[in-house]
């Protein structure tokens, strides 16, 4: 191993181990994955949850209802449980103490079928329940009027039509769109996180004056490389961790509610991240190099983070129009893309050519700007007195 | 050895060094006086390759320093840096492993520097947690826990009780014993004097005088105490020799380069009984003084 790799090497190794080290590292490293573990497997503890609806049934016509009444609940993909209190004045007590959630109570079919529930009654079971007795109805009056009921019943059914879908939806949009935002989110969350644990960690070997030791031996870019990598790397572990922590909830729990197709983005939002984390680590590592006291490091930060919110903001405009070319150039350009362009792929409306174009450009103005912030950094790290200027800083005199 | 050859350098207006230019021997201790803003800081900065001068050069070894060399230097800036919040035994070993020192090793000097200079007990405990003295020994181990060729030290005794100066003294003999080539600024004068054999004294950015004590002072004329009796007029008449002070203790005396230091004990001894008859040796405080004032 060359001496220059072998001391960017040691530099990273040091951001790691004293970041693994830090009681913060650990806390956010177990926040993330629970929070990941949480978004996996509460969707689906909420679908099982998903009570039936509790009906009582009271009076013999009421109750020589149930089994149509069960039949057109299958077929309406609605959960019912039936019960038949004795009585009406039982079936209302069970009611309020929210034993039932239905009370039907109908002695003849003839008579006017009575209704009750605590506060509202959902269209679906109301709904379904005055087919069921216009269904009984008609089947009384036919055999009172000699027709047998399976003779006229193919009339009645609903007519059949053919329904053509022109604009498909993609599979499982539904949980796309949690993925998109979730992705945004977390490429957002992370990007400022650790883009701000570079620029405090350039700020404090500055002010502390660490820098100057430092670079007797190392030079401003291996240092700069090293911290970049270094902070990179446990960022990417965590996130690791938190990816793996979902997988295995998601299996465990058999959670039908994130697909397989969002689990295989996986790879490359990991990419996106790595990407996205070096483009604005190197910027802000300039911006750190620039404060004279730690407490200057807020001010400098904002105006680099920037973008990085208005990348996340435009997530929320991708949702709804996935496919407006303003948003398609916008996600390849850099600075956006990196929380802009997972979410797209989410989404899943990336035309096949849009990747290596971002990662192109991705790359391209990696290079460039780690140049101009290597500049920026090495001038700026061992200026004394006052902020400087981001100008201010490519003019001083380097290495 | 180190040669340091005209460097010039400029901060904007300000002239940070107006060729500089320097030596240090192997085994050789030197001292680097001047006042605050004479250079002193800029000098050893470009020495380290931390700051890159407008001209000049530094040599080791007889040739431009590379890259490798440069890891055999040790560095202890003016204003001292290290992570706060980091173990010192892993801060120690990590800059030594910076320095090109293999792992175990680096760990066993880390562990022998913090023990010699009293720290031993306390490898495991951050740096912030250290007073200042011994956050001070710290960026000394630092400075010496790669077996440096050269130590650069910027003002090394700067904020340091009585006993630590002490120990730091002995420390600095011991690795000029050792064959290091040492280069320390001080504005401690009387310890750059009890510690250097040579001393460089910058004022301006530029070297104004370097040597040893004995060579500095052959720069000026002696000065001869004589106390005759309570004769006081004797020496006036004394060619190359002239009074700067007449009191109880005797006459203090200019003597020129080349006037016969027996002429005038002759002289002295027709004027009375000469009770005291020395050459005074400047200190170099007093001749630093006298050389800034030039």
């Amino acid at each position: 191993m060359s001496r220059r790799t072998q001391a960017v090497r040691l530099v990273a190794g040091r951001e790691i181990s004293e970041r693994l080290r830090s009681r913060t590292t650990r806390f956010v490293t177990v926040v993330t994955a629970l929070l990941v573990v949480g978004a996996v497997t509460i969707p689906g503890l909420i679908k099982e949850a998903s009570k039936p609806t509790r009906i009582g049934l009271v009076g013999p016509a009421a109750r020589s209802l149930a089994p149509t009444l069960q039949r057109g609940a299958t077929a309406a993909k609605v959960k019912v449980s039936l019960s038949e209190p004795a009585r009406e004045a039982q079936g209302r007590t069970e009611l309020r103490k929210g034993e039932l959630d239905v009370l039907l109570s109908l002695t003849k079919l003839s008579r006017t079928a009575k209704v009750e529930v605590e506060q509202t009654l959902s269209a679906t079971i109301g709904a379904l329940i005055s087919a069921t007795v216009e269904q009984a109805r008609l089947d009384t009056v036919l055999a009172e009027a000699g027709v047998p009921a399976s003779k006229v019943r193919p009339a009645l059914a609903t007519a059949p039509i053919a329904v053509a879908v022109v604009k498909p939806s993609a599979p499982h949009e539904d949980a796309r769109i949690v993925a998109a935002i979730a992705a945004g989110l977390l490429m957002y969350m992370s990007l400022s996180l650790y883009g701000t644990a570079v620029a405090t960690g350039v700020a404090q070997e500055k002010t502390s004056r660490t820098a100057e030791v430092l670079l007797a031996t190392v030079s401003p870019g291996q240092l700069l490389a090293g911290k970049v990598a270094g902070i990179g790397l446990t960022g990417l572990g965590q996130l690791a961790i938190a990816a793996g922590a979902g997988l295995i909830a998601n299996a465990v729990f058999h959670s039908a509610s994130i697909p397989a197709s969002v689990w295989a983005l996986l790879p490359s939002f990991l990419a996106f991240f790595l990407a996205g984390f070096v483009l604005y680590a190197f910027v802000l590592a300039a911006a750190g190099a620039l404060v004279s006291r730690q407490e200057e490091v807020q001010s400098v930060i904002i105006p680099v983070a920037m973008p990085l919110v208005l990348g996340y903001l435009l997530v929320f405009a991708a949702v709804g129009s996935p496919n407006a070319t303003w948003l398609r150039v916008a996600s390849l350009l850099p600075p956006l893309s990196a929380t802009l362009m997972p979410a797209r792929i989410a989404l899943g409306h990336i035309a096949w050519w849009e990747l290596p174009l971002d990662g192109l450009l991705m790359l391209a103005s990696i290079l460039a700007v780690a140049r101009i912030a290597s500049r920026i950094y090495a001038g700026a790290l061992l200026h004394g007195g006052p902020r400087v200027g981001w100008r201010a800083a490519l003019r001083l005199p380097g290495r | 050895m180190l040669e340091v050859l005209d460097l010039h350098h400029r901060f904007g207006d300000v002239v940070a060094l107006d060729g500089v230019t320097l030596a240090v021997g192997e085994g050789e201790l030197v001292g680097l006086v001047g006042r605050n803003g004479a250079g002193k800081t800029t000098a050893m900065r470009a020495i380290m390759g931390i700051l890159a001068p407008d001209s000049g050069q530094v040599r080791w070894q007889g040739a431009p320093i590379g890259e490798g060399q440069r890891l055999r230097f040790g560095y202890m800036p003016e204003e001292r840096g290290l992570y706060a919040q980091m173990r010192i035994g892993d801060q120690v070993a990590y800059f030594a492993r910076l320095h090109g020192v293999e792992r175990h090793a680096a760990a066993r000097a880390a562990r022998s520097w913090l023990a010699q200079l009293g720290l031993g007990g306390r490898a495991q405990d951050l740096l912030a947690t250290l007073s200042h003295g011994n956050q001070q020994r710290v960026q000394l181990a630092v400075a010496l826990v790669h077996d440096p060729l050269l130590l650069v030290l910027d003002e090394p005794f700067a904020g340091l009780d009585p006993e630590a100066v002490d120990s730091l003294s002995e420390v600095l003999r011991g690795q000029g014993a050792e064959g290091r080539s040492i280069l320390f600024s001080s504005h401690q004068l009387e310890l750059v004097e009890r510690i250097c054999r040579r001393v460089v004294i910058l004022d301006a950015g530029r070297v104004i005088a370097a040597g040893t004590l004995a060579e500095l002072r052959e720069r000026f004329p002696a000065q001869l105490r004589v106390k005759v009796g309570s004769a006081t007029d004797w020496a006036a008449r004394l060619d190359g020799v002239s009074v700067l002070r007449s009191d109880e203790d005797g006459v203090l005396l200019r003597v020129d380069p080349g006037v016969d230091s027996q002429a005038i004990l002759r002289a002295a001894q027709q004027a009375g009984p000469v009770e005291h008859f020395a050459f005074e040796s400047a200190g170099l405080i007093d001749l630093y003084r006298r050389m800034i004032s030039q």
